[in-house]
This record gives structure tokens, C-alpha cells and sequence, in this order.
């Protein structure tokens, strides 16, 4: 245990920068994922994807198929998190059944931009707190 | 699977690449325009256009984009009053190709959008990599 504990079992920088570790990997796949949206942003019949909210709880897992056989494929990270955007979601829908609107895809990836930001400056400075916490100077 | 941040190069690399290979079909109408056949009768430049798809690549877990064919445009021909010109028919009517300069204009404008949107990703990207590296430096 290194500075304060929230019950005695994980000590909370600890915990912080976890969190924030695992928002900022959260980040980088949402912006993967708006990537997609971005490269495909003329494909036609292309569905527009996001991916699930950022949940702070590291034990949920979503619903999500099992693999019970060797030839069943297994589904990849982004896979599993990334979702198809319900149609009404979406700004607007192309003649071509494309559903990517370029300014919504751009204003998101500055949000995951941001989000991720915000997670590095916050591991950053706790590892800061820490450092100055444990220095001699 | 690969890292999300990695992979945002790839995809935003593979749709420039799909967006440049438009522009170039794009370019290639264009300069065609005025090819007309060479026989009297013969048919002239036939406008072609890009099919995008989306594919799964496995190996960044995500869909990124190619080229999948390029395809003829089945507008029929401009038709033109020369008789002088060498591929004119016997009534004198030379067949022009079915490029409109006005849409392919747009469509570059387009392609030149979807460009960019795809550089942008690439620079997010590449911000988000070098600040996650910084972390590095935060004990100096």
C-alpha cells in the first residue's frame, strides 16, 4: 500500500491510474472505430459503427457470443466492442444505403481525442503525485 | 489484435489510398472528355467510375476500405454535328464520350473531402500516440 486506500484492498492512485489507463484504451478504439467510419465514408451500403459507453466497472463484460468450437471465428477486440449505429441515429443516410456522415464522424473523433487527453493527463499527473509523495527533495 | 492507435494508420491509410485511386479515375475522365473514335461509327471514351467495399481485415480486426472494380458508365453517348471529323457517321454525327465535366468536378471536390477527413484521423492518431509516449517523460 503506497498512499491512501479506499477499503483496504486497492490503494487509490493505484485505482485512478487503472481507470484511466483503461478509459484511454477505450479512447484509442473509439477512434479506431470512427477510422473505419472515416475510410468508408463513400463505400456503399456501409453502416455506420460506434462503440459501446465507456463503463468504469472493470468486471462487466457485454453480451457477447462464445467460441465452443475450434472452427467458429474468434471475434476481435474492436469486434466485440464496436456496434452498428441504429439508422436513427446518424446524421444523414446516402442514396447508396451509406450511413457515415463525415462532420458527425469528425466531431466524435475530437471527443475520443479529448477523452483520451484527459485520461494521459490524469495518469500523468497522479504519477507525478506519487513521485513527489515517495522523493527526498 | 493489433493496437487501435496503430490501426487508425492503417485505415486512414487504406482510404487515402481508395480516395487517391478515385481521383485518378476522376483525372483520367476528365482528360478524356474530347476522345472521340478514330474509325467513322467508332465508339468514343466510355466514363468509368469506382466501386468502394468494405472489407474485414483480420488483421487490424476492423473494416477498411479497397477499391473493389472500376466500372463503365452506361450513359449513352453525346452525340455532336461534325461531319469533317474522322469518326463521323454517315449523317455527319460524331459520338462524343458521356463525361460531364460539371459532375466530375463534384466528384473530385468529394474525393478531396474524404481525403482529408482520412488525413485528419491520421494526425488525431498520431497526437494520441506521441501524448501516450510522453508519458514517459512525466518523471523528469
Amino acid at each position: 500500500m503506497i498512499v491512501g486506500t479506499v477499503d483496504g484492498s486497492s490503494s487509490a492512485p493505484l485505482w485512478v491510474s487503472e481507470l484511466a489507463s483503461r478509459k484511454a484504451s477505450w479512447a484509442a478504439a473509439r477512434q479506431a472505430t470512427i477510422a473505419g467510419n472515416i475510410a468508408n465514408a463513400d463505400t456503399p451500403e456501409y453502416r455506420a459503427r460506434d462503440i459501446a459507453p465507456f463503463n468504469p466497472d472493470p468486471y462487466a463484460r457485454p453480451l457477447q457470443m462464445s467460441r465452443t468450437h475450434a472452427l467458429h471465428m474468434e471475434l476481435t477486440d474492436l469486434e466485440r466492442l464496436a456496434e452498428a449505429v441504429d439508422e436513427t441515429g446518424t446524421w444523414d443516410i446516402a442514396h447508396s444505403g451509406n450511413t457515415v456522415s463525415i462532420d458527425e464522424e469528425m466531431i466524435k473523433s475530437g471527443q475520443a481525442s479529448r477523452d483520451h487527453q484527459m485520461s494521459v493527463a490524469v495518469m500523468s499527473t497522479f504519477h507525478r503525485m506519487m513521485l513527489s509523495a515517495v522523493s527526498f527533495r | 489484435m493489433s493496437d487501435p492507435l496503430t490501426t487508425i494508420g492503417a485505415l486512414a491509410g487504406a482510404g487515402m489510398e481508395a480516395q487517391s485511386q478515385r481521383l485518378r479515375i476522376v483525372a483520367q475522365n476528365m482528360a478524356n472528355a474530347r476522345s472521340a473514335g478514330a474509325t467513322p461509327g467508332a465508339d468514343p471514351y466510355q466514363r468509368r467510375t469506382v466501386i468502394f467495399s468494405a472489407e474485414m481485415d483480420r488483421a487490424i480486426g476492423s473494416y477498411s476500405v479497397d477499391v473493389k472494380r472500376t466500372e463503365l458508365d452506361p450513359t449513352p453517348f453525346r452525340l455532336e454535328h461534325d461531319p469533317s471529323h474522322p469518326a463521323a457517321d454517315a449523317a455527319g454525327n460524331v459520338k462524343m464520350p458521356n463525361v460531364n465535366m460539371l459532375v466530375e468536378m463534384a466528384d473530385m471536390r468529394e474525393a478531396n473531402l474524404s481525403y482529408e477527413a482520412n488525413l485528419q484521423m491520421m494526425r488525431r492518431a498520431r497526437t494520441m500516440i506521441s501524448s501516450t509516449i510522453d508519458l514517459l517523460r512525466s518523471g523528469q
